[in-house]
């Protein structure tokens, strides 16, 4: 008998909006000692499909229409809630995405542990006290005894997080749910979690439900892989099959537009390679499909140098004390130096408070400099008059991680596109401009006629697109890319990375491509730069650092991304 | 899906509630007869004897009559003038005052905030009943000084949201994207976050607007409010000697007549933050 | 030792909001009010008489002396002599404190716990029945006006029905309860209002949080969840909005007070303006910023000992 059966689960949300069917006649089942990743993108279903196993799904909005779900053969639809309360965080618990905000910030992480052993283990404070410090060192969290005592904010995420695998294991579930635990984490800590949550699952036989966007998170852990999209089940079969003969179009477009590190085609294969837009498989032409390697010649290279940064530094003061004295600094950018030359691309990469951000945002002086210069074509921008550094601004442009924040809510996208071109006076009428916006929106992919909407009627890729269309309406030479796909499904992301790549070719554009994704990082630059407590400590071409790694920071990062190669 | 600015969409949803709709309306139609009032368009004669003291609501006075003989109904009417100018006026005082001031410490930061910070500390340390007091009690008595005491003490808790909101957005993203295009203070200020916080703005005026008609019936009772003119606040105060006498209309519709206006603007406001506040717009969850 | 040291140091911080006070009031009363001898010593006063009265009550010394004198009450509690009654403020203001107090107190913390557990029981239900039916109560009740509640609640219960004393006061438990109850539950359908509003709203916005849905997972009953975790966190902005009522529970509750003639701090304040005794309204404005002052401050040390999150350097 299956330890989880899900049979035919719909689930419908009821809003203002109308009824949309998040889960569409879903069926799966997880066995005792069995990992079963749910993969998709957001939206898919995935996240409701698991919550609805737990019995979570907030009533109203959500409302389950059909279906059963079958724990050890008993469907915990027809349970009532206090017989869904003792199954929950006992027999079935979950770890969630986002442990910043999933534990109680004003209780003692022990105290939280303990929580569900007196619950449901009927202990006393003082046993369920010392289980939880059992249980915190049992998931790595050195010095157990005193952390025990610790509120949440005192700890870094990934603590957190092996806080929140500590409670889901406290009662020895048999199945285990992890939703994206290791999305908001940097990839040595995913790792880490990652070997924690499946040595767990060995130690205890658990069944675990893991869900998530990025196939190769879960390929060397998963036995079997459900693949949603658009809320139906589109695939379901054993690791091995989905990773070497997907079937459905749509796991073959997920499983080819994660960049690789070994060799990636000229332009990362997306979804719309394999599938038209009413879901029929369409052929990828070998054209397409070949490998492309990447020939770039560091010290041959002929281009002039575009951009040189000297010595520079970054420091926010700390300050502390009865006086708020400043006792110290944070060397966000400490000593950096680095030239780039035009038409190329430098990758920063590094793990999250290295200073990859603030070394960005100090080039462009969104930031101001501590010490050093950034010289541009030649001309220190650190010592520009403001009027001088905004005429400088037309050459040099960002775009920035989140699409959500970073467009105006409250304008719509004519006037998003156009408002560089009237501070810098491009173009010579109203009507112009427009006309100009009109031919960057196609430039970017999305349609003439959406310039009159506002950004909250577009999907995360499509703002990030508008993004780059106002990034690129005053013509610059020069754009950061400050994780400007980190927020985005992984589909959706190899489509703006082949943008970004087309856009450097047709314009001959110049680009230093922050992020903490290795893989990202390797296929769309030419040399890379590893960032480490605010210094760049490995700087090469990028097929040197990545086949030839000098420094052990620079390998621990290498060893820590998922390989996308399924268990045997 | 059709292009619909955030504003649009509020509207919208308000329309589309019955409850909100109905108070919309109610607003509308309070401020209509405020401005017919004051344009002596109606109840320009409230003040002229038309029947006898007391009479008990009938169908010649459908409100009764006052000690003078005077028609309540045109009364009540009056005070609806009364009441929306005192709420309107004193918006228009503590607005600006609030949204400059808020916006200036909010985003330039530094020892200007710290300055404006410590002056709306200062003005929020004198509770608000003493310094209206204060205030009515020295400049001259009558409806000017409900406005001015009014405006004076309502801004501080405009700014101190002002400049919270303001701190929020000038570190958002698309405020930086501004700078990367090589726009100004006053653009990224004016054209980009005060269209941002202004949703606190309203929200806050249609919560004002009910403090300032509740608050003008303290201060009349307090004998520190309108003098020449019919007010509900007075109509309500007159009641204390009425009411044991048994004519209880002066008092009742008075009551209404503030209770609906009071009503609305609370239901408003609610309304307005659940569809103007953009916290859960965009974010597919 | 930590939580001193932060004390200490927001007590520095209060000294410039006690300057700026004391500034706003010195402009309000000494320099918008101008000479106020000639409504003190009516029409027909000789000029030396005039310059007199003006060199007692200190109005012949420059500026920055009264302003400085302002200063001065503020740490004194000093505030001089009434111009009706020609007792010392300060006398008058001890004395009449205790009658307020008999009043409000009792209501402040019975309606503040009512509220509370309201509000709690309607968070258990939000989005039902009686989640919107108290919501529009609330509602309701804070749309007329407290001169209405109070007219309304005197004539029917004590002037109709004769339950309580109409008017009137003596010191003295249980002797006071006759006078001060009626007010009392007045006050207490006055703020039920505002009151279940706020801390509904609070709590509803906890209770949305993730760390809720964390708890709903490890199998704990809903009841558990909103009396530990949702409580214990909503409790910040609560413990902000209760402080921070009870100057005000110093001041009287003026209307109350006068209708049902308790003679508390509220009446002094009426007398006062029915009698322009501005050195009355100016002690009371200054006394009541330096308690709201104070008050704020202990909000600010409660924060810091409920809410881990707060750093205290």
């Amino acid at each position: 008998m299956s330890l989880l059966e899900v049979k035919n689960l719909s689930v419908e949300f009821h809003t203002q909006e109308g009824i949309t069917r998040a889960v569409n006649g879903a069926s799966f089942t997880v066995n005792p000692g069995q990992t079963v990743g749910l993969v998709g993108e957001s939206g898919s279903g995935k996240s409701v499909s698991a919550f609805s196993v737990m019995g979570l799904i907030p009533n109203p909005p959500g409302k389950i229409v059909s279906g059963e779900i079958l724990f050890n053969g008993k469907d915990i639809l027809k349970m009532n809630e206090a017989q869904m309360r003792k199954l929950r965080g006992n027999d079935i618990s979950m770890i969630f995405q986002e442990p910043m905000t999933s534990l109680n910030p004003v209780f003692k992480v022990g105290e939280q542990i303990a929580e569900s052993l007196i619950l449901h283990k009927g202990m006393n404070a003082k046993e369920a006290l010392e289980k939880a410090i059992e249980l915190m060192d049992q998931v790595g969290i050195p010095n157990p005894k005193s952390r025990a005592l610790a509120y949440p904010h005192e700890l870094s995420g990934g603590q957190k997080q092996r806080i929140m695998i500590a409670m889901a294991i406290a009662c020895d579930p048999k199945l285990l749910i992890c939703d994206e635990p290791t999305t908001a984490l940097d990839v040595t800590i995913q790792k880490q979690v990652l070997d924690l949550i499946f040595g767990l699952q060995q130690e205890y036989n658990m069944g675990v439900l893991f869900i998530t966007h990025d196939l190769a998170v879960i390929a060397d852990i998963a036995d079997e892989v459900v693949v949603m999209y658009k809320s139906n089940i589109v695939e379901r079969n054993s690791v091995k099959s989905i990773f070497n003969s997907p079937s459905h179009p749509y796991s073959k477009g997920l499983l080819a537009c994660r960049p690789g590190l070994e060799s990636n085609p000229k332009r990362l294969l997306t979804v719309s390679d394999f599938m038209d837009k009413e879901g029929n498989e369409l052929k990828v032409s070998d054209e397409r499909k070949k490998p492309f390697t990447k020939t770039y010649d560091y010290s041959g290279d002929k281009n002039p140098i575009l951009l040189e940064v000297k010595n520079l530094k970054t420091y926010f003061p700390v300050k502390a004390g009865f006086f708020r004295r400043t006792i110290g600094h944070i060397k966000a950018v400490d000593d950096v130096s680095f030239q780039l030359r035009k038409g190329r691309t430098l990758g920063l990469v590094g793990e999250s408070g290295c200073g990859k951000t603030t070394l960005g945002r100090t080039i462009l002086r969104l930031v101001e400099p501590t010490e050093g210069s950034v010289y541009y074509q030649g001309q220190d921008v650190t010592g520009l008059e403001a009027k001088e550094l905004q005429a400088l601004r037309s050459k040099m442009q960002i775009i920035f991680q989140d699409p959500y924040s970073s467009l105006n809510p409250r304008m719509t996208i004519e006037q998003i596109i156009v408002e560089p071109m009237k501070i810098h006076k491009v173009g010579v009428s109203d009507n112009e401009r427009v006309d100009l916006a009109k031919q960057l929106m196609e430039k970017v992919g999305l349609l003439t006629s959406h310039l009159s909407r506002y950004p909250h009627q577009f999907s995360g890729g499509q703002r990030q697109r508008i993004a780059i269309a106002r990034a690129l309406a005053l013509k610059p030479e020069f754009i950061i890319c400050d994780e400007s796909v980190s927020a985005l499904d992984v589909s959706v992301q190899a489509q703006v990375l082949n943008l970004l790549l087309d856009l450097q070719d047709e314009f001959d554009l110049t680009y230093i491509f922050i992020s903490h994704d290795l893989s990202v990082v390797n296929f769309i630059s030419d040399e890379v730069g590893v960032m480490y407590q605010g210094k760049i400590v490995e700087h090469a071409v990028a097929s040197e650092v990545y086949n030839n790694p000098q420094m052990g920071y620079t390998r621990n990062l290498l060893s820590a991304i998922p390989k996308g190669i399924p268990k045997s | 899906m059709k292009k619909e600015s955030l504003w649009g969409e509020a509207l919208k949803k308000i329309v589309k509630d019955k409850i909100s709709l109905f108070s919309l309306i109610v607003v509308l139609v309070y401020t209509i007869i405020a401005i017919l009032v004051s344009l002596g368009v109606i109840v320009g004669d409230w003040h002229q004897t038309v029947g006898p003291n007391y009479a008990p609501p009938s169908s010649d006075f459908i409100f009764g009559t006052d000690f003078l003989g005077r028609d309540v109904f045109k009364k009540v009417i009056y005070g609806v003038q009364v009441a929306m100018s005192v709420g309107f006026i004193s918006s228009m005082i503590s607005i600006p005052i609030g949204v400059v001031l808020g916006a200036t410490a909010g985003y330039f930061g530094g020892v200007v905030d710290e300055i404006i910070v410590w002056f709306y500390t200062t003005f929020s340390s004198i509770p608000t009943i003493m310094l209206l007091i204060s205030i009515s009690f020295i400049l001259e008595k009558g409806i000017t000084s409900v406005y001015i005491a009014l405006g004076l003490t309502t801004w501080v808790h405009l700014c101190r949201l002002v400049r919270g909101e303001v701190i929020k957005h000038k570190n958002r993203d698309y405020v930086q994207a501004v700078t990367a295009i090589g726009g100004g203070h006053a653009r990224k200020l004016f054209r980009h976050i005060i269209p941002n916080v202004f949703h606190v703005v309203i929200i806050n005026a249609s919560l004002q607007f009910q403090v300032a008609i509740k608050s003008e019936v303290i201060l009349s009772y307090l004998g520190l409010g309108v003098q020449e003119q019919p007010s509900w606040g007075k109509m309500i105060n007159d009641a204390k000697q009425e009411l044991t006498s048994g004519y209880w209309w002066q008092l009742a519709f008075a009551t209404l007549a503030m209770f609906l206006i009071v009503l609305a603007f609370n239901i408003l406001g609610d309304a307005l933050r659940d569809a103007l506040d953009p916290k859960l717009k965009g974010k597919e969850s | 030792m930590q939580i001193l040291q932060y004390t200490l140091r927001r007590l520095l911080y209060l000294l410039p909001v006690i300057f700026g006070v004391s500034f706003v009031i010195f402009i309000l009363f000494n320099v918008v009010l101008g000479d106020p001898t000639p409504i003190l010593l009516g029409k027909n006063a000789t000029l030396k008489q005039i310059e007199e009265l003006r060199h007692q009550l200190g109005l012949d010394r420059s500026w920055l002396m009264q302003y400085l004198d302002v200063v001065k009450s503020a740490f004194t509690f000093d505030f001089g002599i009434s111009w009706s009654t020609k007792q010392k403020i300060s006398d008058i203001i001890i004395s009449r404190a205790y009658p307020s107090l008999t009043l409000t107190l009792p209501a402040f913390v019975i309606s503040t716990t009512f509220s509370i557990l309201i509000s709690l029981f309607v968070a258990y239900y939000r989005g039902r029945g009686i989640d919107t039916f108290v919501r529009v109560l609330c509602i309701a009740l804070m749309s007329i006006s407290s001169l209405v509640y109070i007219l309304f609640f005197q004539w029917f219960f004590a002037f109709h029905l004769e339950w309580f004393e109409i008017s009137g006061y003596e010191p003295g438990f249980p002797d006071f309860l006759a006078y001060t109850t009626l007010p009392g539950i007045i006050w207490i359908v006055l703020s039920i209002g505002p009151d279940v509003r706020f801390f509904r709203t609070v709590m509803l916005d906890e209770i949305y949080q993730d760390y809720v849905r964390t708890a709903r997972a490890k199998g704990l009953r809903e009841v558990t969840i909103l009396l530990k975790h949702v409580l214990r966190n909503a409790l910040v902005p609560i413990i902000t909005y209760v402080v921070i009522q009870i100057p005000f529970l110093i001041l009287g509750a003026l209307l109350l007070e006068s209708f049902f003639g308790i003679p508390g701090l509220g009446g002094v304040i009426l007398e006062a303006i029915n009698s322009s005794d501005f050195p009355v309204i100016k002690a009371f404005a200054i006394l009541t910023s330096i308690v709201y002052i104070v008050f704020n401050l202990i909000t600010d040390v409660l924060y810091a000992v409920v809410d881990p999150r707060i750093k205290l350097h």
